[in-house]
């Protein structure tokens, strides 16, 4: 049996890894675009020169070799045939497969602002290849402009800083990290990037760019008409599936790879999991997508359930903050706020529910969290939701594991 | 796999164990005596918590058998070890995010008080030869290791 896996990212590594565990013969065959494997969630560790390529790896320096991989690097699928179950390589080399697995995340999406999309120094962060191209491009104290104050705006933010740069963030909302946080949440980083020299434009949306001979941006325009001088621009606008791959090979596609809860895609024997696959853009689910895909793949019949990707952490400056659920607020909910000089917590509830939690300062033994958002417990009237721990719902198995007890 | 068995019923709140642990991992040597309970250097990885009506719920890494911790590890720092089950945290290769203090399912982890660097992890005291410091200080036999089916 043959396995190919697209990607070498979170979710292909997971699988490669546990298609290994599963079957000890079987063949499997790793292809990436990227040179290197690298955690994505730290990039700006590179940004800032705290991290190389080496130190970026997510899996041990022997992972394709003790677990008999073959690893095809820096090669870039252009197209996936089933009807012969090969898929096609830049060089035009083909690679057979049984089993397929497209695990090729997603990619920056560059809004058609002026000449973002052609300019030299204009750049995503989603790849380790864009860090290289960033760190090639910057000089010191060089003007950088972030357009997008998200988790990968910010991190780009804060990786930047640390070389020195000068950096201004543009974000159309009127708060930082408008997803994930609050506006109190939000001001607390906005106040310690500020301390660190960075500067924020809110409420403006980049709109035209000037360029200079070399087809560099060398002013950006805003929509108030506010003109930037700049060196490079980095584009933190959001990010698309990788699904050109997939383009006429008859895979059931929209915006993502269409899969069911087997991470099985349209056609038969090809599989998609994490960012591709539409159903989260985050690393912990992409993981336990690639380790579902690889049960399927190798035939243990297994359901992907934990869909719940509304989750995320934060860490600038030492100053954590767990972030669950959309942090809307709607009529009738209950709305619970608790702020102390080193702590702000906030948590939404809806018809005895937990909806979303915000935990700034400190988020000592909050995995309890998820689990009560995830399955949907009930809170009782007279429960603090801030001092709730797995003490209220505490199980031991004979086995040893913790379960809880509802 | 070893695994460090929890009859709560037995606990009466003493935190030997979390003193225990302190003192297995602090920094500079010295005995129990001179160990600072209050400096957040010295964080245990075992916390007790009470009921609320008199009894208590050790709270301890299950080294679970399918550890949520690892699976939303983004740097490779937290692995599961085939052979002795135990799942560790390699503090050189970890990139601070905190997923995983998010995705334990019992609240277990915490990120370190002072630097917010590292996650405070039960190791199983491998480095001390793989017998849990907790384990040998319960007075009241609540905690043991046993071989259990992994
Ligand atoms: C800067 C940044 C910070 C982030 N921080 C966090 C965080 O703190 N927490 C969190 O949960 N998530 C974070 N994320 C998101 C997280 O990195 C992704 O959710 C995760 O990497 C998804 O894994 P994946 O395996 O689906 O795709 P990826 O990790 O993107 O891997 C895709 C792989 O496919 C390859 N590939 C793509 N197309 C092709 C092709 N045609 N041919 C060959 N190979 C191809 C790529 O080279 C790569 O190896 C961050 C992302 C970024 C960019
Ligand atoms: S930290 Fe939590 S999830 Fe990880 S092994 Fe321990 S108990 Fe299990
Ligand atoms: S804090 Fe460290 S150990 Fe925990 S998930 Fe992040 S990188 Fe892994």
């Amino acid at each position: 049996m043959r396995h190919v896996i697209i990607g070498a990212g979170a979710a292909g590594l997971t699988a490669a890894r546990r298609i290994r565990e599963l079957d000890s013969t079987a063949e499997i065959v790793v292809i990436s675009r990227d040179e290197h494997v690298h955690s994505r969630c730290m990039l700006h560790k590179y940004l800032s020169g705290e991290r190389d390529e080496r130190t970026l790896n997510f899996v041990s320096p022997d992972f394709f070799e003790k677990n008999r991989i073959t690893w095809i690097k820096s090669a870039e699928v252009q197209a996936i045939v089933p009807d012969r179950k090969n898929v096609v390589l830049g060089d035009n080399q083909m690679v057979c497969y049984d089993k397929l697995l497209i695990a090729t995340g997603a990619d920056s999406f560059i809004p058609p602002v002026g000449d973002f999309r052609t300019a030299g120094n204009v750049f995503g962060l989603r790849n380790l290849s864009d860090a290289q191209e960033i760190v090639k491009h910057i000089k010191p104290q060089g003007k950088v402009i972030i357009v997008g104050s998200g988790l990968v705006g910010m991190d780009a933010a804060y990786g930047l800083l640390e070389k020195k740069m000068d950096v201004t963030v543009v974000e159309m909302a009127d708060r930082i990290l408008p997803i994930q946080l609050d506006e109190a949440a939000g001001n607390e980083y906005k106040k310690l990037f500020e301390k660190a020299g960075c500067k924020f434009i809110l409420n403006r949306k980049a709109s035209e760019t000037i360029l200079d001979s070399q087809n560099n941006v060398s002013q950006l325009i805003l929509d108030d008409k506010t003109v930037l001088d700049c060196d490079v621009i980095i584009v933190a606008a959001g990010v698309r599936p990788a699904i050109a791959c997939t383009i006429e090979s008859g895979i059931d596609v929209e915006k993502n790879i269409k899969v069911n809860e087997y991470m099985e895609t349209s056609v038969r024997d090809i599989y998609a999991a994490g960012d591709v696959a539409g159903m989260s853009g985050i690393w912990p689910n992409a993981m336990k997508q690639g380790c579902t895909a690889a049960e399927n793949m190798c035939g243990n019949r297994t359901a992907y359930e934990d869909t719940y990707a509304m989750k995320n952490t934060i860490n600038f400056f030492g100053l954590v903050t767990l972030s669950l659920g959309r942090g809307q607020v709607q009529e009738g909910d209950k709305v619970v706020i608790r702020e102390d000089s080193k702590c702000y917590k906030r948590a939404i509830i809806r018809e005895d529910k937990l909806d979303s939690v915000l935990l700034q300062g400190n988020m000592d033994y909050a995995g309890v969290y998820q689990y009560l958002i995830k399955n949907n417990i009930k809170l009782k009237a007279e429960d603090d939701i801030f001092k709730k721990s797995f003490a209220d719902y505490y199980k031991v198995r004979t086995d040893g594991q913790y379960e809880y007890n509802l | 796999m070893k695994r460090i068995m929890i009859d709560y019923m037995k606990c009466d709140g003493c935190k030997n164990c979390t003193a225990a642990c302190m003192q297995a991992h602090r920094e500079e040597q010295g005995t129990i005596y001179d160990l600072d309970l209050t400096d957040p250097k010295n964080e245990s990885r075992n916390h007790i918590l009470s009921d609320g009506r008199g009894g208590y719920r050790p709270i301890f890494c299950r080294h679970c058998d399918l550890p949520e911790c690892v699976m939303s590890c983004m740097s490779g720092a937290l692995s599961k070890d085939s052979v002795t089950g135990v799942v560790s945290y390699d503090v050189n290769k970890c990139g601070s995010c905190f997923m995983c203090v998010m995705n334990c399912p019992y609240g277990v982890l915490k990120p370190d008080t002072l630097t917010r660097t590292k996650v405070i992890k039960c190791d199983f005291c491998m480095e001390k030869g793989g017998e849990p410091s907790c384990v040998k200080n319960c007075p009241k036999k609540a905690i043991w290791v046993e071989e259990v089916q992994a």
